[in-house]
C-alpha cells in the first residue's frame, strides 16, 4: 500500500512512464523495431503501489504484428507498509501462483534497479476485468447487481476456496515463512504490526497497549496452515462477466490461519448498508460452500479473534500514514487526514474489546 | 474572529470555491482535503479546552479509583506500584503502562485487576469519545 501525489503532473509522469517502458521492452521482446505504448492510463487504486495499464505494440523478427495488454506496478518509495512492501516478493508470489487454481494475473519481469523504470517495478499480464470501489455508491450497486445475478458470489466464494486449498509448499510458496505450532500465527501477526507502529513514529494510545495486552492473552491456536490472502474483500478482486477474474493486492499473504481470511470476508467493516458478505455474497451461501469445498469448519471464535488482530492492522495503517506525512515523505494531504482515521481504529477496538 | 471560526470558514472557502476552480485531480483532492483537515482542526481547537478539563476531571476520578481498589494490599504489590506511578500521569495517554502492567496478571482470574481494567476502561472511553467528536 502507498499513496501516490508526489511532485510532478499526471500528463509529465504519463511521458516519463511511456519512455522507459518502450526502452526497457524493446529490450525484452525480441522486437523488429520499436515498441510502442498505447493507451497508457494510471489506475487510481487507493493507497496501492504506482499502478499503470497499457498496450505494448510490435513487430515480431518474422514481420508479425504483435500488441500485448500490460500492467506496471512501480513503488515510489512511500509505501504504508514501508519495509514490509517489496514487489520483489510479490513477483515471487505470483510466479509461484501461476501453478495453482488461484486467478491471479501472470508477472513477466521484476526491475529492482530504481534508474531503469522510475522505480523498483514489475510488469504483468493486463487482466481483463473490472474492479468497482465497494466504498463508492456506484460499486455498491454493481456488486449488490451482481448478487443479484447469482454468479458472483459463487465465483468469490470458490475463489477464496482455491486460495485456501492450495498446496503452498508444492508451489514454492513457503518461502513466505512458516508459523510454529500453536499460537505461533497470531503472535507473528501481532509482531508484524506492532512493528509498523513502531516505524511510524506516530503517538502510541493506552487503546493500543489494551488491544495488544488482550490479543497477546487470546491468541488462538491453528492446527490448519494455508495460503492466507491477508485483505480478500470485493476491491481487491477483478470481475469479468460476473466471475473472478484475478485476485488482486498480494501484499499481505502470509502461511497462516485460514479464519483470518474468513474473518476479513465476514467482518461487518468490509460491507456498507447491506448484510451481503462484501456487499457481494450472502452468509449462508459463503459459509455453507466454503466449509463444503474446503473441509475447514468456520471457527467463529477464532473469526472475533482475528476481527480484533484487524483492528490492530486497521492502526497500524493509518498511524503508518500519518508518520508518513508527518516525517515529509509525503506530502500529499490525504495521508496528513489519516492521523483521525487513527482515532477511528483506535474506537472500533474499543468496541471490540467491549467498551 | 475566534480561531476556530477563522478555521471553519478558512475550510469552506477550499471546499466551495478553490476546490471546485481546480482542474487537475489530484491538485482538486488536495484543496477539498485541506478543507476536511482544516474544519477538524478547527474543532480540535476550539473544543480543546473543555477537553482538557473532562480528561483533567477523569483522570482525577481514575487515581482515586484505582487506590482505593488497591487499598488495603489488594492485588499484586506490582499493581499498586504501577497504581501510584500512574497517579502521575496528567494525561489519559501516558496511562499506557499500567494497562501493559494489569495484562502482566490475567484480568479473569484475579478480581482485583479485572476492576482495574474495567475502570482504566472507563476513562479511555470516555477519551476516544472526545477525540471522535473531532475525527467524525
Amino acid at each position: 500500500m502507498s499513496a501516490g501525489g508526489d511532485a510532478g503532473s499526471i500528463d509529465d509522469r504519463s511521458a516519463e512512464v511511456e519512455a522507459v517502458l518502450s526502452s526497457y521492452l524493446g529490450e525484452r521482446l525480441e522486437a523488429d523495431g520499436p515498441v510502442a505504448i498505447e493507451e497508457l492510463t494510471r489506475i487510481a487504486v487507493g493507497w496501492s503501489h504506482e499502478t499503470w495499464l497499457f498496450d505494448a505494440v510490435w513487430t515480431t523478427a518474422d514481420g508479425s504484428p504483435e500488441r500485448r495488454g500490460l500492467c506496471l506496478r512501480r513503488d515510489p518509495g512511500n509505501a504504508l507498509l514501508r519495509e514490509m512492501s517489496d514487489l520483489g516478493e510479490q513477483f515471487r508470489v505470483l510466479r509461484c501462483l501461476e501453478s495453482t487454481d488461484i486467478p491471479a494475473p501472470r508477472v513477466h519481469w521484476h526491475e529492482p534497479d530504481p534508474d531503469v523504470l522510475g522505480a523498483p517495478a514489475l510488469i504483468m499480464e493486463k487482466v481483463a476485468g473490472e474492479c468497482p470501489s465497494p466504498w463508492r455508491r456506484a460499486g455498491r450497486q454493481f456488486y449488490a447487481d451482481a448478487a443479484e445475478r447469482g454468479v458472483l458470489p459463487v465465483s468469490f466464494t470458490d475463489a477464496l476456496v482455491a486460495i485456501h486449498t492450495t498446496d503452498w509448499r508444492a508451489a514454492g510458496l513457503d518461502f513466505l515463512g512458516v508459523p510454529g505450532p500453536g499460537d505461533d500465527f497470531a503472535r507473528r501477526e501481532i509482531a508484524t504490526w506492532r512493528t509498523l507502529i513502531e516505524q511510524s513514529g506516530h503517538p502510541g494510545h493506552p487503546i493500543l497497549d489494551d488491544l495488544t495486552g488482550w490479543l497477546e492473552a487470546n491468541a488462538p491456536t491453528t492446527d490448519t496452515l494455508t495460503l492466507v490472502h491477508g485483505a480478500y474483500r470485493t476491491g481487491n478482486i477483478l470481475i469479468d462477466d460476473d466471475r473472478v477474474s484475478a485476485v488482486l493486492d498480494w501484499e499481505l499473504q502470509v502461511i497462516g490461519d485460514p479464519m483470518y481470511d474468513v474473518a476479513y470476508v465476514l467482518t461487518e467493516l468490509n460491507r456498507e448498508g447491506t448484510d451481503l458478505l462484501s456487499n457481494v455474497v450472502p452468509r449462508e451461501l459463503f459459509v455453507d460452500r466454503y466449509q463444503e469445498r474446503t473441509g475447514i469448519e468456520i471457527d467463529e471464535n477464532r473469526c472475533r479473534y482475528y476481527q480484533l488482530l484487524y483492528a490492530l492492522r486497521s492502526a497500524a495503517f493509518w498511524m503508518s500514514a500519518a508518520g508518513l506525512y508527518a516525517d515529509g515523505r509525503n506530502t500529499d494531504l490525504r495521508l496528513a487526514r489519516t492521523q483521525w482515521s487513527v482515532t477511528v481504529a483506535l474506537e472500533r477496538a474499543a468496541t471490540e474489546l467491549g467498551y | 474572529m475566534d480561531t476556530d471560526e477563522l478555521l471553519q470558514r478558512l475550510s469552506a472557502t477550499l471546499r466551495n470555491e478553490v476546490g471546485p476552480a481546480v482542474d487537475g485531480e489530484y491538485t482538486r483532492t488536495q484543496a477539498y482535503m485541506a478543507a476536511v483537515i482544516l474544519e477538524k482542526v478547527g474543532r480540535q481547537v476550539g473544543s480543546a479546552g473543555a477537553h482538557a478539563e473532562a480528561e483533567r476531571r477523569d483522570l482525577v476520578a481514575l487515581h482515586d479509583d484505582l487506590a482505593a481498589l488497591v487499598d488495603d494490599d489488594r492485588g499484586p504489590p506490582a499493581l499498586t506500584a504501577a497504581v501510584e506511578r500512574a497517579r502521575d500521569a496528567s494525561t489519559i495517554e501516558s496511562l499506557g503502562p499500567l494497562i501493559v502492567e494489569l495484562y502482566r496478571h490475567d484480568p479473569e482470574a484475579d478480581p482485583v485487576i479485572g476492576q482495574a481494567l474495567s475502570r482504566v476502561r472507563t476513562a479511555l472511553r470516555a477519551d476516544i469519545d472526545r477525540r471522535m467528536e473531532i475525527a467524525r
